[in-house]
């Protein structure tokens, strides 16, 4: 009897979840469809199925909609400030923590107000602007970087607390150097941190708009989602070639998320939890 | 193992080591911040770039004598208040479906969470599929004959505004739900085992055992999702642009449309005063639910 209340219970939620599911499900299934339809048949959005599959509709987008360039710059830009995020932030971090003194502190205090403040992005637009970087993708990454740094700093000197002092002793008796210290025995050891911080940046920055749309609107280095953004500007009745770009758009980004879903949930959780 | 003394330490951590991030957090981060405080006085527009004129207090008076301003500063807390309310509901009950025990259940947590990675530009666009006149939603009440609740949804205030709130809990309860879900692995089993030798039901259960030692999950989810909603800017921007009218205009997008028109002056200004408050909103919320931590 209690068995079977259980039993009850549990298809009861897998009933409610699947319900649920549906609406998560919905919008991607009408997406992927409607990127295989004709025009006249996407501009009447439904879940039918199309009569014959459009690939040409993908064909289109790859030779007209600049997206490959958009994820060239993407890649450039993620790839260049995810760098000097870790790099830079683990470097200070780890001095930070090591040194415990004043200085140290003071570093440590300046980068936690970064935390808490938020970006002026109109007075960052003008410095952008004075310093001639409007457009070129040397502005756009700094500024990520900018953003993000505050957070590599604080979480990778929090973390080198719990690694003993002896292994950098160790490292020193050996006779390495204070950046051999740093990239070849701390960072191997900060893993986990470093992953997490990875993801964070990684995924913030992919999916920025906000930067680029004031930094690099129009300009042929703009990065995905602006790509995106303006390619929907030029087609906003072929719905076809719009949910086609989606779908090459969100494509990588989910078959990346499917493999290293354990990482990403991990790492964006911590983020939260820490910041 | 003797050498930490002070010099020592200096010479194996060099400070100068913290030099490149200290510069390039300095320059493009503090630098501007330290400007907007002062620009956000001067008259300061495209024509006039380079020579600002101090004005004092005039930007911050004008902004709370425009109408737009005002509504946009009610939209945002409203966006972010009720935001807060639905994900930390919505995210609590998913959690809670998908911690018990059966088979598949990770497959839920994988679909709930996937909208999280994607780009809030994406999703924009994709609901704009779903919501306009002949989207998805309108053809499906059609299907059911029900004529009369066809409507533009993103063409007036009350539906844009409900629609931008349900989409950005769409995108977000799954991660809400995963901060409950370590939250609620982290309560020791034994609690339960005892209160069920107790006779407690299970709403008894929830309201003793599980709510009370959740405390610390809730801080988080409502502090990062408060802060998080004062920002909004991309789903606003790509599902109205602020519109109809001005009626959906949050405080991220008044400073872009005033950055737009060339009013550099005013749109700092906005954007300071969305700064002052995201922190003092976090700060007050932060000190609230960190006491009822302590309560419990």
């Amino acid at each position: 009897m209690k068995m079977n209340r259980k039993r009850v219970g549990k298809i009861f939620t897998i009933i409610i979840l699947l319900a649920i599911s549906c609406i998560y499900i919905i919008p991607i299934l009408m997406m992927v469809l409607g990127s295989f339809k004709t025009q006249g048949e996407a501009l009447h959005m439904d879940l039918g199925l199309p009569e014959h599959l459009q690939f040409g509709n993908y064909q289109h987008v790859i030779e007209t909609g600049g997206i490959l360039r958009g994820y060239t710059n993407s890649l450039i830009i993620t790839v260049a400030a995810v760098a000097i995020i870790i790099i830079f932030g683990s470097m200070t971090g780890i001095v930070i923590s090591r040194r415990g003194d004043r200085k140290g502190r003071g570093l440590y205090y300046y980068f936690v107000f970064g935390l808490t403040a938020t970006m002026q992005i109109v007075t960052t637009y003008a410095l952008i602007l004075k310093m001639n970087l409007y457009g070129t993708y040397i502005s756009v990454i700094l500024v990520l970087a900018a953003i993000n740094l505050p957070f590599a700093v604080i979480t990778f000197s929090s973390y080198v607390k719990g690694i003993p002092r002896e292994i950098d002793e160790a490292a020193i008796m050996d006779g390495c150097t204070a950046f051999q210290l740093i990239f070849q025995v701390l960072l191997p050891i900060m893993k986990p941190i470093t992953i997490t911080n990875l993801i964070i940046a990684a995924i913030g920055i992919w999916n920025n708009f906000q930067v680029p749309l004031y930094l690099m609107s129009s300009s042929e280095r703009t990065t995905i989602p602006m790509m995106i953004f303006n390619f929907y500007g030029l087609y906003s009745r072929d719905w076809n070639y719009v949910f086609a770009a989606l779908v090459i758009t969100v494509l990588p980004v989910v078959i990346l998320y499917l493999c290293l879903q354990k990482y990403i949930v991990e790492g964006m959780t911590a983020g939260a939890v820490k910041g | 193992m003797i050498f930490i003394n002070k010099k020592q330490l200096s010479k194996i951590y060099p400070i100068w080591l913290g030099l490149p991030a200290g510069l390039v957090y300095t320059i493009f981060f503090i630098v501007p911040i330290v400007t907007a405080l002062f620009y956000s006085f001067t008259d300061w527009n495209m024509d006039r770039f380079d020579s600002p004129k101090f004005v004092g207090m005039r930007n911050i008076m004008n902004l709370f004598q425009d109408e737009v301003f005002l509504r946009s500063v009610w939209n945002t807390v409203l966006f972010a208040f009720s935001t807060t309310i639905l994900k930390t509901v919505v995210g609590l009950l998913l959690a809670l479906l998908v911690v018990q025990k059966f088979r598949g259940n990770s497959i839920f947590r994988t679909l709930f969470y996937l909208p999280c990675v994607l780009s809030c530009m994406i999703v924009g666009l994709l609901f704009t599929g779903i919501l306009k006149q002949d989207g998805l939603i309108n053809n499906f009440l059609l299907a059911l004959g029900r004529e009369d609740l066809v409507r533009d949804w993103l063409g007036s205030y009350g539906t844009a505004m409900f629609w931008i709130i349900i989409i950005e809990v769409w995108m977000w309860a799954g991660f809400t739900m995963f901060l409950f879900i370590s939250g609620l692995q982290a309560i020791p089993r034994e609690y339960y085992e005892s209160a069920q030798i107790d006779g407690a039901s299970s709403w008894m259960q929830f309201r003793k055992i599980t709510l009370p030692l959740l405390a610390p999950s809730f801080t988080v989810v409502v502090t990062f999702n408060i802060t998080g909603g004062l920002k909004v800017f991309d789903l606003v921007y790509s599902l109205t642009g602020g519109g109809p009218g001005f009626d959906t205009q949050v405080l991220s997008t008044y400073t872009y449309r005033a950055f737009g028109m060339g009013l550099l002056g005013k749109s700092s200004a906005s954007a300071l005063i969305l700064s002052v408050f995201i922190v003092a909103v976090t700060f007050a919320l932060n000190k609230f639910l960190r006491s009822k931590e302590v309560d419990v």
